[in-house]
């Protein structure tokens, strides 16, 4: 159930990322939700589940990203993967430990798709990214925090509603 | 040995998915272009999807800039509100069509110039990622597409397909860093490749000696076997020659605007 609930979730971020934000966000820049939804398997996950949950959002995301199928499906991966290894020497208490997640997730999803890209032959990708690449760390922290604000604010409200991993984030980001 | 597997099963585990996804990706690298099964699967599972937010965008702006704005206004100003609003919405109304006739009769104009025959689609979406530039339109193999027809519109080119499901298909747009097209500068006929650069192009491999004036319009040269010859991609908008070396550094503007596609042209392949 938890898992059919992911690839909901995974399915409606690609939906707003390819159908909605275009309308809304200047240019091409726009909020990586997928990679906000890779961060939190890594917070709440374990590594064999959460690691193939991981790779199937990344190549949902190829088809609609880019022409490379299995690119962000390996991004994602090496991402669930650092985020699993290294949150257990961070304090979970801390209330910015899934933004800087996100901030660290997102450079190293570039850096995976400047090394990937390279042996794709994927052009001079990393141009763009170099040129993007701060207002994209800043837009996803930003949306990362106000899904977590949302959410906790949710969860509070319908005390019935289950979050996997929220009961242990809900304190920190409460105003 | 069971227990080392035991002991090390988690490294094992993260080492086996990580090869595991560098191999499918290397095949999926080696097997070239053209669409998987699965990806014709997701494309065709969310074609209604993206269609169904696509009018229901349209309509939630189009209720928004009509009516909402009007909804708590006093009683005595109700009559001239409504008639207002009557009017304003046939005004916004007749202003979408005159904007849509004049896109239309554009691309009416330019499908008689072309000499091949072409498909007209509607763009419904765009890249999921921010580094990628590629656009789906709400056309498939079942309209006649395949991968690697030209996609136009009455500025110049657009892109080429490079997904095809049987409802809708991807397009490559010529600033994503990946595209390539073989082009030429129309005045002085130089050769180069137009590049993608996110927002703009390069003409690679253009000869230092070559005259190439800022301003000067670049069209396909029709020798890379995906467009036609003398299609617009620009203009020339800087150019950098340097003392030594065999090219010059040419940035190109994009005759089209990305930003505001809505209707484009899909170049279909003459039958035998």
């Amino acid at each position: 159930m938890r898992w059919f609930f992911y690839f909901l979730v995974g399915l409606i971020c690609l939906m707003v990322q390819t159908a909605i934000f275009p309308r809304f966000f200047p240019v091409h820049l726009k909020p990586d939700l997928l990679l906000i939804l890779v961060v939190y398997l890594g917070v709440n996950e374990q590594y064999g589940r959460g690691g193939i949950a991981a790779y199937f959002l990344g190549i949902l995301l190829d088809v609609y990203a880019g022409t490379f199928m299995g690119m962000y499906g390996m991004a994602f991966l090496v991402i669930f993967f650092v985020v699993r290894g290294t949150v257990s020497f961070f304090n979970s208490e801390n209330p910015f430990l899934l933004l800087f997640m996100v901030f660290c997730g997102t450079l190293l999803e570039t850096a995976m798709l400047i090394l990937l890209g390279g042996l794709a032959k994927a052009g001079d990708v990393w141009l763009v990214i170099a040129r993007w690449i701060l207002p994209q760390v800043l837009l996803n922290v930003l949306v990362a925090y106000i899904i977590m604000f949302m959410l906790t604010r949710l969860q509070r409200r319908l005390p019935r509603l289950v979050i996997p991993g929220l009961s242990r984030l809900n304190e920190n980001y409460e105003s | 040995m069971l227990e080392l597997l035991r002991r090390f099963r988690r490294p094992i585990l993260v080492f086996a998915l990580i090869l595991a996804a560098l191999l499918l990706y290397s095949a999926n690298l080696r097997r070239g272009g053209g669409s998987t099964f699965f990806e014709r699967s997701v494309l065709g599972l969310t074609s209604p999807l993206h269609k169904l937010i696509d009018v229901a965008c349209k309509g939630a702006a189009d209720t928004w800039n009509h009516y909402l704005w009007l909804i708590e206004t006093e009683e005595e100003n109700e009559r001239l509100l409504k008639q207002n609003r009557w009017l304003q919405n046939e005004l916004a109304e007749v202003d979408e069509t005159r904007l849509e006739n004049e896109r239309l009769r554009k691309l009416l104009d330019f499908k008689e110039e072309v000499q091949l025959p072409t498909l007209p689609a509607q763009v419904i979406s765009e890249d999921a990622s921010s580094w990628f530039r590629t656009v789906i339109i709400d056309k498939g193999s079942e309209d006649g597409l395949e991968e690697g027809m030209p996609v136009v519109v009455a500025e110049g080119v657009v892109g080429r397909t490079v997904r095809v499901a049987p409802h809708q298909s991807t397009v490559l747009l010529v600033t994503d860093a990946s595209s390539a097209v073989a082009s030429l500068v129309q005045s002085s006929r130089t050769r180069g490749v137009c590049r993608g650069q996110g927002a703009e192009l390069t003409l690679d491999f253009a000869l230092r000696l070559a005259e190439i004036k800022v301003g000067d319009r670049i069209v396909t040269s029709g020798t890379g076997g995906v467009f036609p010859k003398g299609l617009v991609i620009g203009s020339v908008r800087q150019v950098v020659k340097k003392e030594y070396g065999l090219f010059q550094s040419v940035s190109v503007e994009p005759s089209v605007d990305f930003s505001r596609l809505e209707e484009v042209l899909v170049l279909l392949r003459e039958g035998p």
